[in-house]
């Protein structure tokens, strides 16, 4: 019985009050460990929260938001910053394949994660000495060759140089950037913003970029094989031609070549009304650029129908709002002309079908064919690359054919659109990054291996009564009419700080352990144990849990689970079931030997203390 | 003889909103991330309750929430057996048990003893935070005499009625909290009475703020660590008597799977079964908690045992009590929840496929 607190004077005091050890907040009551009561007990795994799973860089989403919910921005750029150099780029023209696989689209809505990805990344632009720059290594002496400095290159650069090696960089044309620069327009990706990305990249020193090279011309496939190893990201950055009457007028340009003119800032033209062929990312981009250098009536021809387009949704909407006009399940079947200018084009109706193979083709139908005036036509059916300079074995199908880890042959890695058609920034950027540390495992002859299974977390296991419904935060877009006014406009504007806490805090961790202190707080026997506020830093106290799981089912998070007692072996921490109810053996009977001691020692005292008293020779009568 | 002042502590509030907003870490975010959350734990490890206790959580937080100045008593029930036996108990603050129809007595008792030795320089220090907890049987049945004079003459101390809805103690005998339909060893379901418990449940924390207009009366479950946490304080630091009636699901009682506790504790209120509220005396007015998601009482009954032997008939009985309450709440009832008063859109409860909580297993 505790006696803390209580003045018992010492006239009534009894041999056995307060005789008994009070617990305390470190042991509990040292004499009753009821973890023998348990079956299960609770252990924290953390899994993969779908966010992380889905980006191609593997960027860890919950951790950097986490992070951004405490305002600990730097933390949060750090994080991004171990796996994809360039936050601003990809928090401004990711597709965000993160966001289609958060949990939370189940629940109401999806959470921002590239508007705070791109808070992040400009908050890093910001700072005065870019951070990473301490964290790196010293040059091993090893020199690595990588073609291209669109996202994959300059991906596979950082990561290479962070692993220790010095990373030369070729580049075709007059300035890096790749497809960032050539291929998106600025009014997504503001130059100077690319410009500093870059810089950040070609600042950490052991990165050189050399611009005008072009590999096949300038440099050959047999220089590359004399770096110790390379890295192919050369991007598919030539439009394909539309294959009709009249594609050779003048007036008729792939949009591709457009959107890269006007990228690099050179002088375009553009006539009053134009015709974009194409029902891709780049027909948007081509369209919307279109507009905004002087176009007034701008039409999308695609055979995709209205649903089937491969146009974001976002971006779509976007292009609609600006004025720009579909077409849709319509093809262009001649463009035509008048002393070697375009002065208008046959359209007809026309869908695209599947054959038995699954291969997909476009069906035209003749007799619907119309006249329609333009003064250009711009044509965003695809992309392809010059290969000629590259051994045959290595192509297949305009695209460079390499195994499971991005390996075309010995030292030599592959990466981008070139191994993958047309993709996302972020694929390309996930691949320098693979590429990367495969070659450093190549380097230090250590085999290549797939990446170990994860377990993903669905939304069906998360308690979700610990999550409100809160909407997204859309971020602020310029008003249409603003915004078409010139290419240097951006559309998509950034959160504000506030917004970014508030967006962040809607995550829920999916499969994750954030610290919530559910777990602490529920359990009936104090026996969830919290050091400090860090991730998985709680420790279940074995010798006092019962094994209810009431932690385990309240686990917002869902990185709490159950595993059978028999699983554990260390005796240290097991109290097994069997002794828990026998008296004469076991738990029981070691627990009552100690308060058996505990009274005894409390009379002998009690005693001592009337012999000294009394004079008496025995405390109690009886003889001890 | 000079008499000295008592002194009273306040208890802060912690922020209900603040649960997962964000707060700065050099407020201490870092070591406390619900909100001003104590560090101390004065209910401690190695009680025999059973696994998944609901008293236990109540008993844990209700005195997370008091702290260390703090003196406790506890009329006989199934948390004065669990704990106390071996001359130990779990508390390290001062505590005592009561005889099951004195916790009221008693606990007025210490208090206006505290209050007098303070005054007359016996005792040093700030007025402690004198707290009983008592089960249902007492507190609703065999005690409530005493429980009901001691807020009468209003004593400066925090009564509270943990709920487990049974006698647990004694081995699962009917109590006036006991819901219609509930099975017990008293009242087991069969031919004559199919049901199991005719009798609706009494009112107690009604009977407590209507018959004692001056008092703190509030209610709250486990399902709420703030509110509940909350209440405790708001009780402690009221001028005068409080009660708390404080619904702790029973696992051996009400034959559920052990995690279920905390989400038996939200479904209730969900499900309209238990009206959380707080009776201001000074206002003479009840704030009542309506949930952001009102259920069928299916999704609560079919989570226990203890009800699975009723009828349509009994169930609809059992939603029309619950309509009657968010009515009495203010709340609207939905539609859904009208149409299931007619026995018609029912099964036999044991039949019942439900909206089960997610399921991450059964344990103990």
């Amino acid at each position: 019985m505790s006696v803390k607190g209580t003045k018992i004077p010492p006239k009534l005091r009894l041999p056995l009050a307060g005789v008994t050890p009070a617990p305390t907040e470190e042991a509990g009551q040292v004499l009753f460990p009821t973890g023998n009561f348990r079956f299960f007990r609770p252990v924290y795994k953390d899994k993969t929260p779908p966010c992380n799973h889905a980006c191609p860089t593997g960027e860890k989403i919950q951790k950097y938001l986490d992070f951004v919910k405490h305002e600990r921005f730097l933390d949060g750029y750090l994080t991004i910053m171990e796996d994809n150099p360039m936050p601003s780029v990809t928090g401004r023209v990711c597709y965000h394949p993160c966001e289609g696989a958060c949990n939370r689209k189940d629940h109401d809505e999806p959470i921002g994660i590239r508007n705070v990805e791109r808070f992040l990344g400009d908050f890093g632009l910001e700072l005065a000495d870019e951070p990473i720059k301490e964290t790196l290594p010293a040059t091993n002496g090893k020199h690595i060759a990588v073609v291209g400095s669109g996202p994959g290159g300059l991906a596979s650069a950082y990561h290479l140089r962070r692993l220790g090696y010095r990373v030369t960089i070729l580049e075709a044309l007059s300035k890096p950037g790749g497809m960032l620069r050539g291929g998106i327009p600025h009014w997504h990706l503001p130059e100077n913003v690319l410009n500093a990305e870059v810089t950040k990249i070609e600042d950490l020193g052991g990165i050189e970029i050399k611009c005008n090279t072009r590999v096949g011309t300038d440099v050959s496939w047999q220089d590359l094989k004399d770096y110790d190893a390379a890295f192919l990201a050369l991007g598919q950055d030539v439009g394909r031609k539309l294959p009709v009457e009249g594609n050779d007028l003048r007036g008729v340009t792939g949009g591709l070549e457009f959107v890269r003119e006007a990228g690099f800032n050179k002088p375009v033209k553009v006539g009053k009304k134009v015709i974009v062929v194409g029902g891709g990312n780049t027909a948007s981009d081509t369209a919307r650029s279109a507009l905004r250098l002087g176009a007034e009536e701008v039409t999308i021809v695609s055979l995709e129908g209205p649903d089937e387009l491969l146009i974001v949704p976002e971006d779509l909407e976007q292009a609609k709002a600006e004025g720009v006009e579909f077409k849709t399940n319509s093809a262009c079947a001649r463009i035509l002309g008048e002393d070697g200018v375009v002065t208008g084009a046959v359209l007809c109706e026309a869908h695209l079908s599947k054959d038995e193979e699954g291969k997909v083709t476009p069906r035209m139908n003749p007799d619907t064919e119309y006249e329609v005036t333009c003064d250009n036509v711009m044509i965003a059916i695809g992309q392809v690359q010059h290969l000629d300079w590259i051994p045959d074995h290595l192509i297949e199908g305009g695209l460079l054919k390499t195994d499971e880890y991005g390996r075309l042959e010995d030292n030599i890695f592959a990466g981008g659109d070139i191994v993958r058609g047309p993709a996302m920034v972020v694929d390309a950027l996930g691949d320098g990054k693979r590429a990367a540390s495969n070659i450093d495992k190549v380097l230090k002859t250590a085999d290549l291996a797939p990446d170990a299974p994860v377990e993903v977390m669905p939304y069906e296991r998360l308690n979700t009564s610990y999550f409100p419904h809160a909407p997204r935060i859309e971020a602020p877009l310029t008003p249409p009419e603003e915004r078409i006014r010139d290419q240097e406009i951006e559309v998509t504007l950034a959160y504000t700080q506030e917004q970014a806490i508030a967006e962040a805090d809607r995550c829920m961790s999916c499969g994750v352990c954030n610290g919530c202190d559910n777990c602490y707080i529920v359990c009936p026997d104090v026996s969830v144990m919290r050091d400090t506020r860090e991730n998985g830093a709680y420790s279940i106290r074995t010798k006092y849990c019962k094994g209810c799981l009431v932690c385990v089912q309240e686990c917002p998070t869902g990185c709490l689970e159950k595993v059978p007692e028999l699983d554990f072996e260390d005796e240290s921490d097991v109290t097994r079931m069997e002794t828990a109810f026998s008296v004469y053996d076991g738990s029981h009977a070691e627990q009552s030997i100690p308060i058996a001691k505990l009274q005894e020692d409390a009379i002998a005292e009690y005693d001592a203390a009337r012999r000294r008293r009394t004079g008496a020779t025995s405390g109690n009568g009886k003889r001890r | 003889m000079t008499q000295k002042e008592v002194v009273r502590q306040h208890l802060p509030l912690f922020e209900e909103q603040g649960r997962s907003a964000s707060v700065p870490d050099d407020v201490g975010r870092n070591l406390h991330y619900l909100p001003d959350m104590p560090e101390e734990d004065p209910y401690q490890a190695g009680h025999r309750t059973c696994a998944g206790c609901g008293p236990a959580i109540q008993y844990r937080w209700v005195l997370k929430a008091a702290g260390q100045n703090t003196v406790v008593a506890g009329p006989t029930g199934c948390m004065y057996v669990a704990n106390a036996t071996y001359m130990s108990t779990p508390y390290t603050v001062p505590w005592a048990h009561t005889q099951i129809a004195s916790g009221g007595s008693f606990t007025s008792g210490m208090a206006a003893a505290y209050e007098s030795m303070i005054r007359k320089g016996k005792y040093e220090g700030e007025y402690p935070n004198i707290l009983v907890m008592a089960g249902d049987g007492s507190a609703a049945d065999i005690g409530i005499g005493s429980i009901s004079g001691a807020l009468y003459r209003n004593h400066d101390a925090l009564f509270i009625c943990y709920d487990n809805e049974c006698y647990a103690n004694t081995g699962i005998q009917t109590s006036p909290t006991t819901p219609y339909g509930g099975s017990t060893t008293f009242t087991p379901p069969g031919k004559v009475i199919p049901e199991g418990k005719k009798l609706p449940p009494k009112n107690l924390a009604k009977m407590m703020s209507e018959g004692h207009p001056n008092c703190y009366v509030a209610t709250t479950t486990v399902g709420y660590t703030l509110d509940l946490m909350n209440k405790t304080r708001k009780g402690l630091n009221h001028r005068g008597a409080a009660f708390l009636h404080c619904y702790t699901p029973c696992q051996k009682g009400w034959v559920y799977q052990t995690p279920m506790t905390v989400e038996l504790g939200r479904r209730v209120v969900e499900s309209g079964l238990f009206p959380v509220w707080e009776y201001d005396p000074a206002e003479r007015k009840y704030e009542y908690f309506i949930p952001p998601e009102q259920r069928p009482v299916v999704d609560y009954l079919a989570m226990q045992g203890r009800f699975g032997h009723m009828h349509p008939e009994h169930v609809a009985l059992m939603q029309v009590a619950a309509n009657r309450n968010w009515e009495d709440m203010g709340a609207d009832v939905p539609k859904r929840l009208r149409e299931l008063e007619d026995p018609e859109a029912h099964k036999h409860l044991k039949e019942e496929e439900y909206s089960l909580p997610v399921n991450r297993g059964i344990g103990a």
